[in-house]
């Protein structure tokens, strides 16, 4: 029966990200979230498990407040949690993350036949965890599944590519990047947050693992993305109508 | 100086990437080096648009994917020491540019949407949290590694009489074959015009009731000579439209002159891939939906009101 290990991201919700005067962020009041694409992760290993038996290990890096979806993720179906902790573990380096994911796996998950990443994280989106990870355990990877399937130690998973849909197989164990699509992250009840607190959880601190190395990018700022447009306004009654029509000819977008 | 090498399978994303490549290159000098698969096709053009060298990579056996060129691609750059790699933001380079910076142990910049050299360094610009914000990264390690938003940079204009050298790389002498086999390769229906060189987009969003109202917004987009899109939950929920007519961050990105967002609320991840229009306006009977706050004209109303009279207005 399969184990299989699920990566997912405590991650900013950017519907509370407000443009700061000066043109940076306000982060002020902004809330928490599991990854988008985390979700989906999770519930494909939960899906595989439900119909092969088997376990599913959830893993994370962040800073000690991610401890809420380290519960968040539990609540979700998986079995059990490995938390990467360290109040300095906050917008790490795609490769320190890896580094960090790599080296608990190995020494602190034991053998395992998947594992499922999101195809990216829902704050800086980087998609690079994954096939970084693939390559720092010497797997193999296929990146943006839309089906993916288990059977006598090899993987089969269908992926989307521009123009063109690849049915692949790969050996376990092995790595696999999920699109949204490929399910739907089901919404947890009272019972599963309940049953999540019971789960166990292993919290590795940064003493227990070895070094990561430094960054390898640098941010240099951070700018709120200008959206904003002075909006005119029509009404929906038939004078009104054509006056939007006329607005948009003289803007010249019309023929 | 610096030396630049691109690796990317399309013809279309490779003109792109010499078209940024030729710009980094003529600030500081140097060359660029297009890697390609081993039938070189198409490869007489690259010298023109650009290309100092073409590399050949070795044949891969049956059924491997083209992620299997990534132990030669790597080791050859191991040896010789690129100063920049550049992939394009597609599927393929979004897999093989972090697998490549594990190996050479780089930082990557995904999905760059801007680059420019400061100081002898290079900053790039790239969008993160929804579209809600731009991150500029600069590079603590070499080499400099990207991967570039497709339909960002312009292919340059042909040199002719441009020459490249031609070299081929060899198979690695203790190569492990990896073991991702490609079992089945399906066409996708290629749609039969293209969103993104669109003039016009027409946005249908959840604000319509059901699938048979997509005729109204169709009406529309083809009075004003424009294509119909959508928002992610009409392609990948309600499955009303195929998956490339989705536009936003898990989408295309679109830059027409005109952008309409019919029964769409707006939302960041919609919004980033409309930033490029040059006016967008809205349909929406939210006064206070977010699109308003990002459009330059709206219709406050109930767009089974609005589109009607719209569709007799444009008729006019
Ligand atoms: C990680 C992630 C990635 C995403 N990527 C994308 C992406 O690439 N593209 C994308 O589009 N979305 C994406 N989304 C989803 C996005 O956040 C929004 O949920 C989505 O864009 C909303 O679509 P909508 O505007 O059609 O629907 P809604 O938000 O439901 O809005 C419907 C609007 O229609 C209006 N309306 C309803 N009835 C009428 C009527 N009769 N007349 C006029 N107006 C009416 C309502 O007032 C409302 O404003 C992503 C989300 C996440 C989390």
């Amino acid at each position: 029966m399969p184990h299989i290990v699920v990566c997912f991201k405590w991650v900013i919700d950017e519907t509370y990200l407000r443009r700061a005067p000066g043109g940076g962020l306000d982060f002020s009041s902004v809330d928490y979230k599991l990854s988008d694409y985390d979700r989906n992760a999770i519930e494909e290993a939960v899906r595989i498990r439900t119909a092969l038996g088997g376990t599913v290990t959830g893993i994370t890096v962040g800073p000690p407040e991610a401890a809420k979806g380290v519960k968040d993720a539990l609540s979700r179906g998986m079995d059990a949690g490995v938390f990467i902790a360290d109040p300095a573990f906050v917008d790490l380096d795609p490769s320190q993350t890896v580094s960090l994911i790599a080296q608990a796996v190995r020494n602190h998950v034991g053998p395992f036949d998947l594992i499922i990443c999101g195809e990216g994280s829902g704050d800086l989106y980087a998609q690079q965890v994954g096939p970084r990870l693939a390559e720092a355990l010497g797997i193999d990877c296929v990146a943006f599944a839309t089906q993916i399937s288990l059977e006598g130690g090899t993987l089969t998973a269908q992926r989307r590519l521009e123009g063109v849909i690849e049915v692949v197989t790969a050996p376990l164990p092995a790595l696999v990047t999920v699109l949204p699509e490929i399910n739907t992250p089901r919404i947890p009840g009272v019972k599963d947050t309940l049953m999540a607190g019971k789960k166990p959880v292993r919290t590795l601190a940064k003493g227990d693992l070895g070094a990561t190395g430094g960054p390898r990018l640098q941010t240099l700022a951070v700018r709120a993305a200008a959206m904003e447009r002075a909006c005119e306004k029509f009404g929906v009654e038939e004078a009104e109508v054509i006056r939007f029509v006329d607005a948009l000819k003289k803007r010249g977008v019309l023929a | 100086m610096a030396v630049l090498w691109i690796f990317s399978e399309t013809t279309a994303s490779t003109k792109e990437l010499l078209g940024l490549g030729r710009e980094l290159i003529s600030a500081v000098g140097g060359s660029i080096t297009v890697l390609m698969g081993p039938d070189g096709e198409g490869r007489e053009e690259w010298a023109a648009y650009g290309a100092d060298e073409i590399i050949l990579l070795p044949p891969l056996a049956d059924g491997l994917a083209m992620e299997a060129h990534i132990p030669v691609i790597a080791a050859a750059a191991a040896e010789e020491k690129p100063d920049i790699i550049l992939l394009p933001a597609t599927a393929r380079g979004r897999e093989m540019a972090p697998r490549l910076a594990q190996r050479l142990d780089t930082g990557l910049c995904s999905n760059c949407v801007a680059v420019r050299w400061s100081g002898g360094d290079i900053e790039m610009d790239r969008v993160v949290y929804g579209g809600a914000a731009i991150q500029t990264v600069k590079f603590l390690t070499r080499p400099v590694m990207a991967t570039v938003a497709p339909k960002t940079f312009s292919p340059p204009v042909p040199e002719e009489g441009r020459s490249a050298r031609l070299r081929e790389l060899p198979p690695l002498a203790a190569g492990t074959v990896p073991g991702v086999r490609i079992v089945e390769k399906r066409e996708k229906r290629r749609l039969a015009r293209d969103l993104t060189q669109a003039k016009v987009v027409v946005a249908a969003g959840r604000g319509l009731e059901k699938k048979e109202d997509l005729a109204l917004v169709e009406e529309v987009a083809s009075l004003v000579g424009g294509e119909v899109g959508c928002t992610r939950p009409l392609s990948e929920e309600l499955h009303w439209l195929p998956t490339e007519l989705c536009i936003g961050l898990s989408g295309v990105s679109v830059k027409p002159d005109l952008y309409i967002g019919v029964g769409v609320s707006g939302q960041v991840q919609h919004m980033t891939g409309v930033r490029g229009a040059k006016v967008i306006a809205a349909v929406n009977r939210d006064e206070n939906a977010p699109i308003f706050a990002q459009a330059d004209l709206g219709i406050v109303g109930d767009l089974y009101e609005a589109l009607p009279k719209l569709i007799t207005a444009l008729k006019k």
